[in-house]
C-alpha cells in the first residue's frame, strides 16, 4: 500500500500517462462522465459515481468494426496504448467484469476464440483499473444487495481510498501489485492511514440501505413469466430505454452500415436496447416481443434470471443510475421486491 | 485472435429462381480464398450471416450439405431491405458471409434410427441439407420419410431435386399442397393434417420439423398425439439476429440464444422456455 498526498496526485497521474491512455471522471457541462485525461489538473476527484456509465471506455456507444471501400475491408487502428482508468467506483468495476464475461470470454464455447469479442479484448485485457472506494454512498446505491460494499475492491486492480489528506493505493489484483511494486518515490501507507481507511469503510457501510435478499430470484422470475405481475410492473414504463443506455451492465448492440453499397463506408456497432420494439422486429413484420410488458420483462429477466443461468451472476451491480434517470420513477429495487413478494 | 465480425469473401456462382413470383432465389456461392474454404466446416442445420458491405447483414440457413464440397447453397426470400438487394445480385458478384454459426441437427444421434422430416414452404433449406447429408450416408439411417407442404405446386423449392428423390426407393417423399390444383395428383391438406394421416411409427424414430411458425405450432401437438416423445422431436427456430455469436443480445428465447444454443432445439428443451412459443 502506498500513500499519495493529495497535492502530489497530478504527479502520479502524469507518470501513469507516460505509458497508459488514462480515463478519469470529468465534467461535460452539467453531466459527469469518464473522459480521456489530457491534463491531470483537469480531473475532478470529487465526482461521485458519474452520470454516464464508464462502460463506454471499453464498449463505446458507437464503435467502428471495420471500414470498407468497394469490396475491400480495412481494420481501424486504435490508440495502441493500454487503458488505465482512474476513479472507477466499485459497482462499475464489477460491471466491467460482468461485461468481460460476455465479450471477453468464450464462456459458452470454451477454447473457441470465434466467440471472443476482439474489440473488447484489445481494450480491456491490457487495462489497469484504479477504483475509488465510496466514502459517502448515495440513497440510490445498492451494491450491498449483490454481496459487495462501498469499499469492496472486486474488479479493481488497485483500490484507492481517500483519507482526506491523501489517497491510499491498495493493490488488489496481481496486475495491481506488480504496478504498485514497480513504483518508486512514494511512501508506504502509515498505521494511521490504515486506521482511517478502516473507519471510512465502516462509516460507508453504515450509510448503505438494508440488504434485500434475492436468493432464488432466477427461478422465481421464470415461474412468473406468464403472470400478470409484469403488466402491473410495466404499466407505467414508456419504453424510453434510458435505463438501458445509462446502465453499466446493459450491453445489447445493433450493427449498422454507414455509407453506400460499393463505395466507402464503415460497419459500426451501436448500443441498442430490448426496450425498443424494433429490437426484435423481424422483416416479415412479426415481433416476438410485441407488447411493452414483454420488453420490460425481458430486461429484468436478463438481469436477474437469464444471466444467472448463463454466467452465475446477476447482471446488475447496484449502481443506481437507472433509478435516477427513469422518467416514470420505475425503481429497479421495487421491481425486485415486487417480484420476490409475488406468489407464482 | 480471430475476428468473427469480419466476413469472408464468396462469389455468386449460380442463381436459380424458385417460384413464379421470383420472390425466392437460390444462390450457390463459392469461396474466393482457398484458405477460407479449408477452414469452413459445417453440419446440416447451421446458418451464416450474409454480409453486404454498405447494406448490412441477414442470417440464412445453409441449404447445401457438407458432403457437397464445392459450393454453399442458400435460398433467400425477398422480404426486407437486405434480402431485396440480395435479389439484385448477379452471377459473378462477390459478397461476404460470416459463419458457419449455431448448432445442427443431431445426425450422429439419429444414426441407426428412422427419420421423419416435416417441412413447409421455403423453410425447406436446412432440411434439404439434412436430406442430402443422410442420403450420402444412407446406410447409417433407417427409413427416411419426408412430408413437405406448400401452398401451391409451384411454391415447392428444389423441385427438380425432389423429383429425383421421388424416383428413389430408399426415401419416401410425401408432398402436399393446401388446396387442390389442376394437374396435381399428390396429397392436399395442411402439413399437420397430412402428418396425422400418414401417422409415421414412433418406433426408433426421430422427427425434424421446420417451417413457418404457424405450421410448427400445429404440427407439434399432432406429433405428441402420435406419441412421439418430446426429446425425439427437433425443430429449428428463427429470431432477428445481429452478431451471431451470443453477444448482441437480441435473439434470445429465455436464457438461450438462437445463434449459439440453437437454432436447433428439441421440443423437450423448448418446453422449458415459455418465451419459445
Amino acid at each position: 500500500m502506498i500513500r499519495i498526498e493529495k497535492e502530489r496526485i497530478d504527479e502520479f497521474i502524469r507518470a501513469l500517462m507516460e505509458t497508459w491512455s488514462v480515463y478519469a471522471p470529468a465534467r461535460d457541462g452539467k453531466n459527469t462522465l469518464f473522459a480521456p485525461v489530457e491534463d491531470p489538473a483537469g480531473i475532478d476527484h470529487g465526482i461521485f459515481n458519474t452520470d454516464k456509465s464508464p462502460k463506454e471506455i471499453f464498449f463505446p456507444h458507437s464503435e467502428v468494426l471495420f471500414e470498407f471501400e468497394g469490396g475491400e475491408i480495412k481494420k481501424v487502428e486504435r490508440d495502441a496504448r493500454p487503458i488505465a482508468v482512474w476513479g472507477l467506483r466499485g459497482c462499475d468495476a464489477r460491471s466491467l467484469r460482468l461485461l468481460d464475461k460476455v465479450f471477453g470470454s468464450a464462456w459458452q464455447k470454451p477454447d473457441n476464440d470465434m466467440f471472443e469479442d476482439p474489440y473488447w479484448k484489445e481494450k480491456y485485457d491490457d487495462s489497469i483499473i484504479f477504483g475509488t472506494a465510496c466514502n459517502e454512498p448515495r440513497s440510490t446505491c445498492f451494491c450491498n444487495w449483490f454481496g459487495a460494499g462501498p469499499h469492496d475492491g472486486a474488479g479493481m486492480d488497485v483500490k484507492v481510498v481517500d483519507t482526506g489528506e491523501a489517497f491510499i493505493l491498495d493493490p488488489v489484483s496481481e496486475k495491481g501489485k506488480k504496478y504498485i511494486g514497480s513504483l518508486k518515490g512514494w511512501a508506504e501507507a502509515t498505521k494511521k492511514d490504515v486506521t482511517k481507511m478502516k473507519a471510512a469503510a465502516k462509516e460507508a457501510d453504515k450509510a448503505m440501505g438494508e440488504v434485500f435478499g434475492m436468493d432464488g430470484i432466477q427461478e422465481k422470475m421464470a415461474d412468473l413469466f406468464l403472470k400478470p405481475v409484469w403488466n402491473d410492473i410495466g404499466a407505467k414504463c414508456v419504453n424510453c430505454g434510458a435505463c438501458a443506455f445509462i446502465c453499466s451492465t446493459c450491453h445489447c448492440f445493433d450493427v449498422q452500415d454507414e455509407g453506400k453499397k460499393g463505395k466507402k463506408g464503415k460497419r459500426i456497432r451501436i448500443w441498442d436496447t430490448c426496450m425498443f420494439p424494433i429490437f426484435t422486429m423481424e422483416a416479415s413484420g412479426h415481433n416476438p416481443r410485441d407488447m411493452s410488458k414483454d420488453r420490460l420483462r425481458q430486461r429484468f429477466m436478463h438481469k436477474f434470471s437469464y444471466f444467472i443461468n448463463n454466467y452465475d451472476e446477476h447482471l446488475c451491480t447496484g449502481c443506481g443510475r437507472c433509478v435516477i434517470v427513469c422518467p416514470v420513477n420505475l425503481d429497479i429495487r421495487e421491481v425486485v421486491r415486487e417480484v420476490m413478494a409475488c406468489e407464482a | 485472435m480471430s475476428n468473427t465480425y469480419i466476413p469472408i469473401q464468396m462469389k455468386v456462382e449460380r442463381i436459380e429462381i424458385e417460384d413464379p413470383d421470383k420472390a425466392l432465389r437460390t444462390f450457390d456461392l463459392v469461396f474466393v480464398n482457398e484458405e477460407d474454404k479449408k477452414n469452413f466446416e459445417y453440419m446440416p442445420g447451421q446458418f451464416c450471416e450474409w454480409s453486404l458491405l454498405g447494406l448490412g447483414e441477414s442470417p440464412f440457413g445453409i441449404a447445401s450439405s457438407p458432403t457437397e464440397t464445392d459450393f454453399l447453397r442458400f435460398t433467400v426470400s425477398r422480404t426486407g431491405s437486405v434480402t431485396n438487394e440480395i435479389h439484385y445480385l448477379r452471377e459473378g458478384d462477390t459478397i461476404g458471409i460470416r459463419g458457419p454459426m449455431g448448432n445442427w441437427y443431431p445426425v450422429e444421434k439419429f444414426k441407426g434410427g428412422n427419420v421423419v422430416i416435416i417441412g413447409g414452404g421455403f423453410a425447406f433449406t436446412t432440411l434439404r441439407s439434412l436430406i442430402v447429408y443422410m442420403l450420402e450416408h444412407r446406410k447409417d439411417y433407417g427409413d427416411i420419410t419426408v412430408i413437405y407442404g406448400a401452398r401451391a405446386p409451384e411454391l415447392f423449392i428444389y423441385k427438380d431435386e425432389i423429383s429425383e428423390w421421388q424416383k428413389r426407393d430408399d426415401i419416401d417423399i410425401q408432398l402436399t399442397i393446401d388446396n387442390p390444383a389442376e394437374g396435381w395428383d399428390g396429397r392436399t391438406g395442411f402439413v399437420p393434417t397430412v402428418t396425422k394421416e400418414i401417422a409415421p411409427s414412433t418406433e426408433n424414430t426421430w422427427v425434424v420439423v421446420c417451417g413457418p411458425p404457424i405450421m410448427i405450432k400445429f404440427t407439434l401437438p399432432v406429433l405428441s398425439e402420435l406419441k412421439f416423445a418430446d426429446d425425439r422431436i427437433y425443430t429449428s427456430l428463427e429470431r432477428r439476429m445481429k452478431c451471431g455469436i451470443g453477444k448482441c443480445g437480441r435473439c434470445n428465447i429465455g436464457s438461450k440464444y438462437i445463434c449459439i444454443d440453437g437454432p436447433v432445439f428439441s421440443l423437450a428443451e423448448l418446453k422449458k422456455i415459455p418465451e419459445a412459443f
